[in-house]
């Protein structure tokens, strides 16, 4: 027994002395799940010897939580969507960012700057965007698809994948009626709820963590989901074609902020730095296909950028009606 | 004595603090919060309201009561439909039989849910495991729709609570006394009159305990709809997480928890009067 303790103690040791040292201090970043490499980070760590404690969420909603439930100081670096970050400048969450210190930020694509949601990007930096796009198995679908209201054709009976995103689902029927994805409007929104109900019957699932899974065990063969799950399924299977509704998509475009009373300012602007370095950054949406919002690594040409920026809208705060919002998917499921 | 006194209170004190902190207050903070209201942001107006709970009763929310209240009763009896006849089986079996059955019942909880649950996706999908046998075999052409749907959720359901329900019925259905049987025996009782009369009432509180312990948590237990359901259902536990999550309505959510709560002690209060005991709930 004793032998086992001296074992057991010599071990713990052991991995006591091995855990490196850090001689230029830390980080703390909370990011979306699967959004960076683990090799990146870590290689980052090594480089510039900096520790970076890293968490992750899977909602702005949940993010805000965190951050508003914490202490000052506890969290350095985040990466709230479009709406989030105008929420938390509202809020007074967020530091200002020191734009100098960051020489790769002239990299950034300015297509992606001076959004509404921070006009002269004075608190946030892009990071990533996404689309909502529709996928389609052109193995099994042949029939033309433009626009949501072709996903209504009785045949897709329970064949279809959708986010579970009542902003993005109850605005895509806003738009399939050819309303704004961010009406409050009562009328408006009655007509949507009743369009979803008719698409109801073709849905399969509603799912956010992996709805490419149902396209690729050919569980569904229509999904409406974000452009990169429908790229990485369409590596899977050349077949699955990306189609970008001509009714308007959503569009979220996440972005590097610094929280009020971090810490460790220096440290994460060479964090941002490091990952808005050419070769960095195209490691990052060569492995979570979104769209790269950096001139040098552009992952789709030009003229489908601004069509994309021409057709999307932003989810955008709506304040208490959300409630009405909150309701109608509570009727619709 | 006095001794024993005090360790009695050095031993029950964490347990007390522990149920103080983790349980009594965040409670009372949820009971504060089902009074207040929300502002457009999330953040909470301390205003003293009942609006939230006038809200549960609207038409939207009483249907989506009434559905987690069907596939919590059709999940609790399919619970005791199983259970009872396995525990009726196991008790004429020697004791070192039913120890070992009940650790293999007690064998998988060592797993966590969640993964258990995402198992059966594997099985139940339209590609999957059940569905390809069942073409195999000839016994169907086409896939079955066998989850993204009610089904899908009452199977997740009564595999992920079965255990609550066999458990206290096993223990209920190993009390009953065999003099008990094998009088009625000789005065000529036939097997029928036997469940009957003896059976039945002898484990009535077992089932009853047993009914509690899976329908709470049926109408509550969200990840199950999500992933068996394809978040095409939504149950009182769905709702609840929408109003923390989404809707940013905190009271809102906390006021249908309080509702949830009162009617486990509603519940509760009829297990007593149909003579269930307070320590078979807790104690098994």
């Amino acid at each position: 027994m004793k032998k086992i303790i001296i074992v057991f103690i010599g071990i713990l040791l052991l991995c006591g002395c091995s855990s490196k040292s850090y001689e230029n201090g830390e980080i703390n970043v909370l990011n979306w799940s699967s959004y960076i490499p683990y090799e990146i980070i870590s290689n980052f760590e090594k480089e510039y010897s900096i520790k970076v404690n890293y968490g992750t969420y899977s909602s702005n909603e949940e993010l805000l939580a965190k951050i508003a439930s914490s202490k000052n100081g506890t969290y350095d670096l985040i990466f709230p969507s479009d709406y989030m970050v105008e929420l938390m400048i509202s809020r007074d969450m967020l530091e200002k960012m020191d734009k100098s210190q960051i020489d790769n930020f002239s990299n950034i694509n300015p297509m992606f700057l001076n959004q509404k949601f921070d006009p002269n990007n004075d608190y946030s930096i892009p990071f990533l965007a996404a689309t909502s796009v529709i996928a389609v198995n052109r193995d099994r679908v042949k029939d033309e698809i433009n626009s949501y209201n072709d996903l209504l054709n009785s045949k897709y009976k329970n064949n279809i994948v959708l986010l579970d995103d009542q902003r993005i689902v109850i605005g895509m029927a806003l738009q399939a009626n050819g309303f704004d994805m961010n009406s409050t409007d009562s009328k408006k929104l009655e007509i949507a709820k009743k369009w979803l109900l008719k698409l109801y019957g073709n849905v399969k699932a509603f799912d956010s963590d992996s709805p490419k899974t149902f396209l690729m065990t050919n569980e569904v063969d229509i999904g409406v989901i974000w452009n990169a799950e429908a790229t990485l399924a369409h590596e899977d299977n050349k077949n699955i074609e990306i189609i970008y509704p001509s009714d308007g998509f959503a569009l979220s475009l996440d972005n590097y902020v610094l929280v009020k009373g971090a810490k460790n300012k220096e440290n994460a602007y060479k964090f941002i730095n490091y990952l808005l370095r050419h070769d960095i950054n195209r490691e990052i949406t060569n492995y979570y296909p979104y769209l790269n919002t950096t001139i040098s690594n552009m992952n789709v040409d030009m003229n489908d950028l601004f069509n994309i920026f021409l057709n999307s809208s932003y989810v955008e705060n709506i304040g208490s009606d959300i409630s009405k919002y909150d309701k109608i998917w509570a009727e619709i499921k | 004595m006095k001794n024993n006194k005090i360790f009695k209170t050095i031993f029950t004190l964490p347990i007390l603090v522990y149920t103080f902190i983790l349980i009594v207050l965040p409670l009372l903070y949820i009971l504060f919060l089902s009074f207040c209201t929300s502002d457009s942001y999330g953040g909470i107006i301390y205003e003293f309201t009942f609006s939230n709970y006038i809200k549960i009763f609207d038409l939207t929310y009483l249907k989506i009561l009434f559905k987690s209240a069907l596939i919590g009763v059709i999940t609790t009896i399919i619970c005791i439909l199983i259970s009872y006849p396995f525990a009726l089986i196991l008790r004429r079996k020697s004791a070192h039989i039913q120890n070992l059955v009940t650790k293999l019942i007690m064998i998988p909880f060592l797993t966590n849910s969640l993964i258990r649950t995402y198992g059966w996706i594997i099985l139940l999908r339209k590609n999957g495991i059940i569905n390809n046998g069942l073409i195999m075999g000839g016994l169907t052409s086409s896939p079955l729709n066998l989850m993204y749907n009610r089904f899908g959720i009452v199977v997740g359901m009564v595999y992920t609570l079965l255990p609550f329900m066999l458990l206290p019925i096993c223990s209920s259905v190993f009390e009953i006394n065999n003099d008990l049987i094998e009088a009625a025996k000789d005065l000529g009782a036939k097997p029928l009159q036997i469940f009957r009369k003896i059976i039945i009432p002898e484990t009535i509180s077992g089932v009853f305990n047993g009914s509690l312990m899976v329908f709470i948590p049926a109408i509550g237990y969200f990840f199950i709809t999500d992933i068996l359901g394809g978040g095409k259902i939504m149950i009182i536990g769905n709702l609840i997480k929408n109003q923390f999550l989404t809707a940013r309505n905190w009271p809102f959510g906390s006021a249908i928890s309080i509702f949830l709560i009162i009617i486990t002690f509603l519940l509760v209060k009829l297990y007593k009067r149909l003579g269930g005991k307070m320590d078979d709930l807790g104690g098994f």
